[in-house]
């Protein structure tokens, strides 16, 4: 017995590891919370997009010796404003103009981590380094966190009622255009937040899964989102402990137990839904996995 | 699928029930198309006219009752639903009509051409169809879409709102369009929201979840049965001096799905 | 001059990397326009990313790494494929999360089990390059297979795109040329790994034919122009990096890239100086 719990605390009396668990909770409080409204507004493209095309402002900060976390900032917001100038040929459509800008960038920021002034980390850019955030990285990230989820507080009423019914929003008092803008500035600084601990091409693990689960076993959006914060920070625990003891790659075993986790909770939910669709008719196409409708929540 | 000539029926459909898993959305409908007649269908918005058009062309499976569809039948759907950034003509979009006709690595030749310009030429756009689809106005775009259902040989035409986003003159043209076509023994169901349209036709058919009424406009269009295909009550506004009343319905939300305007 | 333009290409794998290019160009151009007319970029993007872990597996235990790329982007794209019938766009939480899955499985198989971590940045960017006539001729082969699937399909395909609702109407089935469609941009996008890798593959597939889409209102000049111009930007791209010692892949991107926002530019002044001069007429 002693051994067990011997197993189980022994990792977090390393220092890497104590911070690392730090980020993880970071991790999981801005991707739960935020990644309820994600899903709320269907805004999962766009978080992948964002994250992705953010890299070259990544590469550019290990370039020039400047912190990632800023180069990730500024990533965001060229990202933003390039989608926002060239999505807008109709004949290619959004998501082919998007596709574009994230080649595009991608490119841009391959070129130049790959280049021989660069130095070499390029995986930590791609897939994280959670393993690896100095206290400096953490405090900041702390900050943002902090900033993203007393917005999330102050708009809370604001976000619901847009999302809910975008065409009477108005009528209520609620803004669109502000809950749309806030939401991409939100969905922007929590990837940058993110993108240390997971790299940018795994940063949608923690955005969209821990709330895609969450949504599967509750109904109602605040307790949703506390539920999405509580698994994303025991999804990134287990990932740790995979990481430390099995030797694997610290981000993709965060990112990869937070997929897990859903792909586990899928079937089941979907079994308690058959039960209950027996009861109730309702409408669902027969060959997708239902996933949560909307209409079923209580706002 | 085709009858003899001598079946005076282009569709008959009786004790007809359909829908989507676990939903019926469709339930004792019963009618008949004659060669020659234009069918009105109104009804609300999710009360069955898409699902009953899905039914006739053989799309969605009926969970009881029988459906003949005796003639080739071609749909014309709402301009809105197609694509205006396509690159394609409309000498293109009309010969789409043929596809079914042609095996697949046959292009269409010259006959094909010519039937498809003179499908064009029926919906009065020969001249417009070196021209991009897009290009066009709404009205004319919807008559594209006829001719290709004409290129198709369709017999009976199911028409989705066509008349929805046209302005004034673009509706007339469409209508004497409609009533050629329906003269030259064609039969068309054609669904509308327009009541003063539909008093012109053969037939009208009322829908809503389940078959409210079918049969002549002047039999049809009173006003317990628009009030219960609809769903609410007619608002009867006098006309102050000579006494006259007009009935109105109030305004119907379209669904969500966000309908592109007419570009 | 001639130094300057025709050097690079003396060199015996830069020439090969021009093969490998000019054979991809024909399928790369011609299925971009599908992939463009038919809103199939994010799903290509998907192809690509999620053949990464089976280009580590193929690695890992020696098999051929296009089979291991053919078999996880058609496994992924099937169900994929399936799950998405219905959705608007095709994405959904369970796409990302699984997509998401495949790239950390992908990692963890190359930085623990094979160590291969190494191959990771070929894997993901591409190796132009280091192309073998393998490579070339899978290139060419799906090229082929491009062309023959558009003459006997392009009809259905276009039709469909326009007008999805109808389409059984007009007398056809759409289900089956679907299909092919998908199962031909996974191919292609297989033959295209070992230029441009996981990440970038798209960049070859998607930029030029929607670059080439702001010109041209028809298919067939939108279908040579794309393949023409991605011959171009491929060839003055691996030009490019074998002058500065760049990625070529990444340059290509780039490239690609550049060129689609100068279009873009254009196009807006050009319109905006017509409609100025109409109005100053």
């Amino acid at each position: 017995m002693s051994e067990v719990l011997q197993a189980i605390f022994e990792p977090w009396t390393q220092g890497i590891m104590q911070r690392a668990l730090a980020e993880v909770g970071l991790l999981g409080l801005v991707g739960g919370a935020l990644g309820c409204w994600i899903l709320f507004y269907e805004l999962s493209y766009s978080a992948e997009s964002l994250a992705h095309a953010l890299f070259p402002g990544l590469a550019v900060a290990a370039l020039t010796g400047l912190p990632l976390l800023l180069g990730a900032g500024v990533g965001v917001v060229v990202a933003a404003v390039a989608v926002a100038v060239l999505g807008r040929a109709p004949e290619i459509g959004r998501d082919t103009s998007v596709a574009v800008v994230i080649s595009a960038l991608f490119g841009f920021g391959v070129v130049l981590a790959l280049s021989p002034a660069s130095p070499p980390g390029l995986q930590g850019l791609l897939f994280g380094d959670v393993l690896g955030v100095s206290n400096l990285d953490l405090l900041l990230a702390g900050a943002l966190a902090v900033v993203v989820l007393v917005s999330l507080r102050l708009l809370h009423g604001q976000l619901l009622a847009v999302g809910f019914d975008r065409t009477t929003a108005r009528s209520i008092g609620a803004n669109p255009r502000l809950a749309d803008i806030a939401l991409l500035v939100l969905i922007g600084l929590a990837t940058v937040v993110a993108v240390q601990g997971l790299g940018n091409l795994l940063v949608v693990a923690v955005l969209v899964g821990p709330a895609a689960t969450a949504r599967l076993l509750v109904r109602r959006m605040v307790p949703m989102m506390a539920l999405a914060t509580f698994l994303a920070f025991l999804a990134g625990v287990f990932g740790l402990y995979l990481s430390y003891y099995a030797g694997t790659a610290g981000g993709a075993s965060v990112a990869g137990c937070m997929v897990v986790l859903y792909l586990v909770t899928l079937p089941l939910s979907a079994l308690r839904r058959e039960r209950r669709k027996l009861d109730a008719p309702g409408a669902g196409s027969p060959d997708l996995i239902p996933e949560a409708t909307w209409s079923d929540l209580d706002v | 699928m085709e009858n003899g000539k001598d079946n005076p029926y282009l569709a008959e459909v009786s004790g007809l029930s359909a829908g989507y898993a676990g939903r019926t959305v469709l339930r004792d409908i019963g009618f008949r198309v004659e060669a020659g007649s234009m069918v009105g269908v109104l009804g609300p918005n999710g009360g069955g006219k898409t699902t009953l058009f899905k039914v006739l062309l053989g799309e969605l499976a009926p969970f009881e009752g029988s459906v003949s569809v005796g003639a080739r039948c071609g749909v014309v759907p709402q301009t809105e639903r197609s694509r205006i950034d396509y690159p394609v003509s409309v000498l293109d979009v009309a010969l789409m009509g043929t596809l079914g006709r042609l095996p697949w690595w046959k292009r269409p030749g010259r006959v094909e051409r010519r039937n498809a310009l003179d499908a064009l030429g029926e919906v009065g756009l020969r001249d417009l169809s070196d021209r991009q689809f897009g290009e066009l106005s709404g009205g004319q775009r919807q008559r594209v879409l006829v001719a290709r259902a004409l290129v198709q040989d369709a017999r009976l035409l199911l028409l989705d709102e066509p008349f929805s986003g046209l302005d004034g003159p673009s509706v007339k043209r469409l209508s004497l369009l409609l009533d050629r076509l329906s003269s030259e023994g064609r039969g068309l169901m054609v669904s509308i929201h327009d009541l003063e349209q539909v008093r012109d036709w053969d037939q009208v058919l009322c829908l809503n979840q389940r078959q409210v009424a079918f049969g002549k406009p002047s039999e049809v269009l009173t006003r317990p049965v628009i009030e219960v295909t609809y769903g609410t009550r007619v608002v009867m506004l006098g006309d102050g001096n000579s006494g006259r009343k007009t009935g109105i319905l109030p305004a119907h939300h379209h669904d969500g799905e966000g309908r592109r305007g007419d570009v | 001059m001639y130094e300057l333009v025709f050097g690079p290409f003396a060199l015996p794998f830069a020439q090969r990397g021009l093969v490998e290019v000019l054979a991809l160009s024909v399928g790369a151009g011609l299925l971009g326009t599908w992939i463009v007319l038919r809103g199939l970029a994010f799903y290509s993007h998907a192809v690509g990313m999620a053949a990464f872990p089976g280009l580590v597996l193929a690695g890992g235990l020696g098999f051929a790494a296009p089979i291991g790329a053919f078999l996880t982007a058609v496994i992924f794209a099937g169900g994929l494929e399936r799950l998405s019938r219905g959705k608007k766009s095709g994405y959904d939480s369970l796409t990302a999360l699984v997509l998401v899955g495949m790239v950390a499985l992908g990692v963890i198989l190359a930085s623990d089990v094979f160590l291969s971590g190494s191959d990771i940045d070929t894997l993901l960017f591409g190796s132009l390059l280091a192309i073998s006539s393998g490579d070339v001729v899978f290139a060419a082969v799906a090229s082929a297979a491009a062309i023959a699937a558009t003459f006997l399909f392009g009809r259905v395909w276009l039709a469909a795109g326009f007008d999805p609702e109808s389409v059984r109407s007009l007398g056809v089935g759409s289900r089956f040329p679907d299909g092919v469609l998908l199962v031909l941009i996974s191919l292609s996008i297989t033959s295209a790994l070992s230029a441009a890798g996981a990440v970038l593959v798209t960049a070859l597939f998607v930029v030029p034919a929607a670059t080439m889409r702001l010109f041209v209102r028809r298919m067939l000049s939108w279908q040579f122009g794309s393949v023409a111009l991605v011959a171009v930007e491929g060839t003055l791209g691996l030009w490019l990096s074998v002058q500065t010692n760049a990625p070529p892949g990444a340059t290509i991107a780039m490239l690609s890239g550049a060129v689609f926002v100068v279009a873009v530019v254009a196009r807006r002044y050009t319109r905006t100086h017509a409609v100025y001069k109409k109005q100053s007429a």
